[in-house]
């Protein structure tokens, strides 16, 4: 984009004030609440404080909180298995659910209708969900059991048992947040051309090939961009296993350790046990995994040219 | 992934790129992989002209009339088994907050209330354990307040991203994205212990010390979401689109840029200004985690997530299962209310945001 030729010739010290001007509010909030944070994170991290004492009069321990929580602490890595099974589960089963729903929507009358439904869970609040669905979790007076019991289904723990909890909670977050990604799919499939499905049918290609062929790469752009962004959210999630793991909340049913993610990890270590050196030691190896596997999707799905949004 | 791509075609592509012709079809795969250039007599026969090598009769259409039906049938049922699964969460909270504390807690469960119990509403707002309205007036009070501000903040700063010419424009701009990759747990505990030592508020003195700083106050809710990178980034996008021209009318007009930008850009942009506003005032109403770190310690500054965790702990136990369902339906309501009344504004936003 380039301004006219009129605000070209304005002097460059002029143009450099009216833009700083305009920018100074988002630029002082960067300051005090990005920069300087990050800052204090990262030298929080080398120390042992508990957030009572001033911060200057902490402890300094070195890498020490780094080294604890890599080597010394089970339920660190334990919270990275978990945040890594829920962040990548959620975002691409969610994603390949979608993508389904969005082309069914396509093909029916009424779809506003429907995204409305699909739609709905979105603008819930999470803590609603989450009581919403420990209702429907209840092994006893729950409908998700009463339900399995109409196709002759053994009834389940849901939230109780350790094995299956993690995914309980995965189903809860595909469903609360299903309607975003169809609607989102929803758009970049109306932007491919007709053509090439025509094209496609005069060669007589089947339904898979249209899907695999021409479907799918077109949407690259589109799928990209739902798991950066996907991602990035899914490594923070926090309110719904708060929620429902046994700590969290009085009705909170699960064991903390089949269902711990990083954000309850840290959250617990800062606001629990008041160790902040190590949830901020803890909150930078959280950041170096959100750039590692970020950088990995955007090398994989990048190899078909895709542009970034400049 | 399909063994045999197509190469990714994009109308933004550079023209002339090997890599892309803009002009390939699915039905050249031959054409595509071997990297020759797709020919005149290869579109013609595409499109089922003379010429072609390729010559289908439209009869041959997939399938008979009876199977087109049958897949009619297949995709609406489809639909509606998804409709219904994302919508029973939402009957059973309905029909479970107008039941007795018995049938809530029947086994096997119940599907709906033999009479409708809609005192359990009455209840609820009655109950002097549970100040849902002090809540509800908070998370009122901080919503509007951060969307005010974000939509002020965003536009100002939307505007030097798309529309003014400086050196370092490009470097915010690129920050401004990359903020959105930094996890929130970073920021959490400092930005805590700044609002705690905030100079001059809460009985602080000029160094922050001695008092509480903003924590017991809205300040601790609000101050630290007046900026959104995704606001000035979907500002930014949809002033990108605004033509150049109509500024430079302006300025030939002799307008200043204070108020090109408030009379001829604000007035342009209130398709995204609605956006943004709706997405600023569900998210911040929705938002859970900050809001309850800093009321802990400040219960008269609860917003209604919180407030709607605690009353799980007031009403202790299932006795009042039915109760706490309903004011969860109250908390619920205001948010799929707005987003009722806007729908069209706010499933733009999400359009909006990823494909300018």
């Amino acid at each position: 984009m380039s301004p006219g030729a009129i605000s070209a010739r304005r002097s460059l010290l002029k143009r450099t004030l009216t833009g700083y001007l305009f920018l100074s509010p988002a630029l002082v909030f960067y300051l005090v609440f990005l920069v300087i944070p990050i800052g204090m994170s990262l030298y929080i991290s080398f120390r042992d404080w508990n957030m009572l004492v001033p911060l200057a009069n902490s402890r300094f321990v070195g890498l020490r909180n780094y080294i604890y929580l890599l080597t010394r602490d089970e339920l660190f890595l334990i919270a990275v298995k978990n945040t890594i099974i829920y962040a990548t589960g959620t975002v691409f089963a969610g994603m390949a659910l979608a993508l389904g729903v969005a082309m069914l929507l396509l093909k029916v009358r009424g779809a506003t209708f429907w995204r409305f439904v699909m739609f709905a869970p979105v603008v819930t609040p999470s803590v609603a969900v989450a009581r919403i669905w420990g209702g429907l979790y209840r092994p006893a007076e729950g409908l998700a059991n009463a339900m399995l019991k109409m196709v002759h289904l053994p009834p389940q723990q849901w939230l109780a048992d350790p094995d299956i909890c993690l995914y309980s909670i995965m189903l809860i977050a595909v469903w609360s947040g299903i309607g975003a990604t169809v609607i989102v799919f929803t758009a970049g499939l109306k932007g491919i051309p007709d053509v090439y499905y025509d094209a496609a049918k005069l060669d007589g290609a089947g339904p898979w090939a249209e899907f695999a062929h021409i479907t799918v790469p077109m949407l690259k752009p589109t799928i990209l961009f739902l798991s950066v962004t996907g991602l990035i959210g899914a490594w923070q999630a926090f309110d719904l296993i708060f929620m429902l793991a046994v700590g969290g909340t009085e009705s909170g049913t699960s064991p903390v350790r089949s269902v711990i993610v990083l954000a309850l990890y840290l959250y617990q270590m800062a606001f629990k046990n008041l160790r902040m050196g190590r949830a901020c030691a803890g909150a930078f190896l959280l950041f170096l995994i959100v750039l590692a596997f970020s950088f990995i999707v955007l090398r994989v799905l990048r190899k078909g040219g895709v542009e970034s949004y400049e | 992934m399909s063994k045999r791509p197509l190469p990714l075609v994009s109308s933004k592509m550079p023209a002339g790129d090997a890599g892309a012709g803009g002009e390939r079809l699915f039905a050249h795969g031959d054409a595509a992989t071997t990297g020759r250039r797709v020919t005149q007599a290869d579109k013609r026969g595409a499109q089922g002209g003379p010429g072609g090598r390729l010559n289908v009769s439209p009869s041959t259409r997939r399938g008979s009339r009876r199977m087109r039906l049958v897949r009619k049938a297949i995709t609406h049922l489809l639909v509606v088994i998804v409709g219904l699964a994302m919508f029973l969460p939402f009957y059973w909270i309905l029909s479970a907050s107008v039941m007795t504390y018995e049938e809530v807690t029947a086994i096997p469960p119940k599907w709906m209330p033999s009479t409708p119990q809609w005192g359990n509403y009455g209840a609820v707002l009655r109950d002097p354990n549970v100040p849902l309205f002090k809540y509800f007036k908070n998370s009122f009070i901080v919503s509007t307040a951060v969307t005010a501000a974000v939509l002020l903040t965003s536009s100002l700063a939307g505007y030097a991203l798309a529309k003014l010419k400086f050196p370092g424009r490009d470097a915010v701009f690129t920050f401004t994205l990359s903020t959105m990759m930094f996890p929130v747990f970073l920021f959490l505990i400092p930005v805590y212990y700044i609002l705690k030592r905030f100079p001059l508020l809460g009985g602080n003195n000029l160094f922050g010390m001695g008092g509480t700083g903003a924590l017991q106050s809205y300040v601790s809710l609000i101050l630290p979401f007046v900026v959104s990178a995704w606001g000035i980034f979907l500002m930014r996008q949809f002033m990108m689109t605004i033509p150049d021209e109509l500024i430079d009318a302006a300025r030939i007009d002799g307008a200043s840029d204070l108020g090109i930008f408030g009379r001829v850009m604000m007035p342009l942009v209130k398709p995204a200004l609605a956006t943004l506003a709706i997405f600023t005032f569900i998210g911040q109403w929705n938002y859970f985690l900050w809001p309850m770190i800093v009321t802990t310690s400040a219960p008269h500054l609860m917003t209604v997530p919180v407030g709607l965790r605690l009353m799980g702990t007031a009403y202790s136990t299932a006795v009042n299962m039915n109760k706490l369902l309903a004011a969860t339906v109250l908390a619920i309501a205001p948010s799929v209310c707005v987003f009722l009344a806007l729908q069209r504004y706010y499933i733009k936003g999400f359009v909006l945001s990823g494909f300018k």
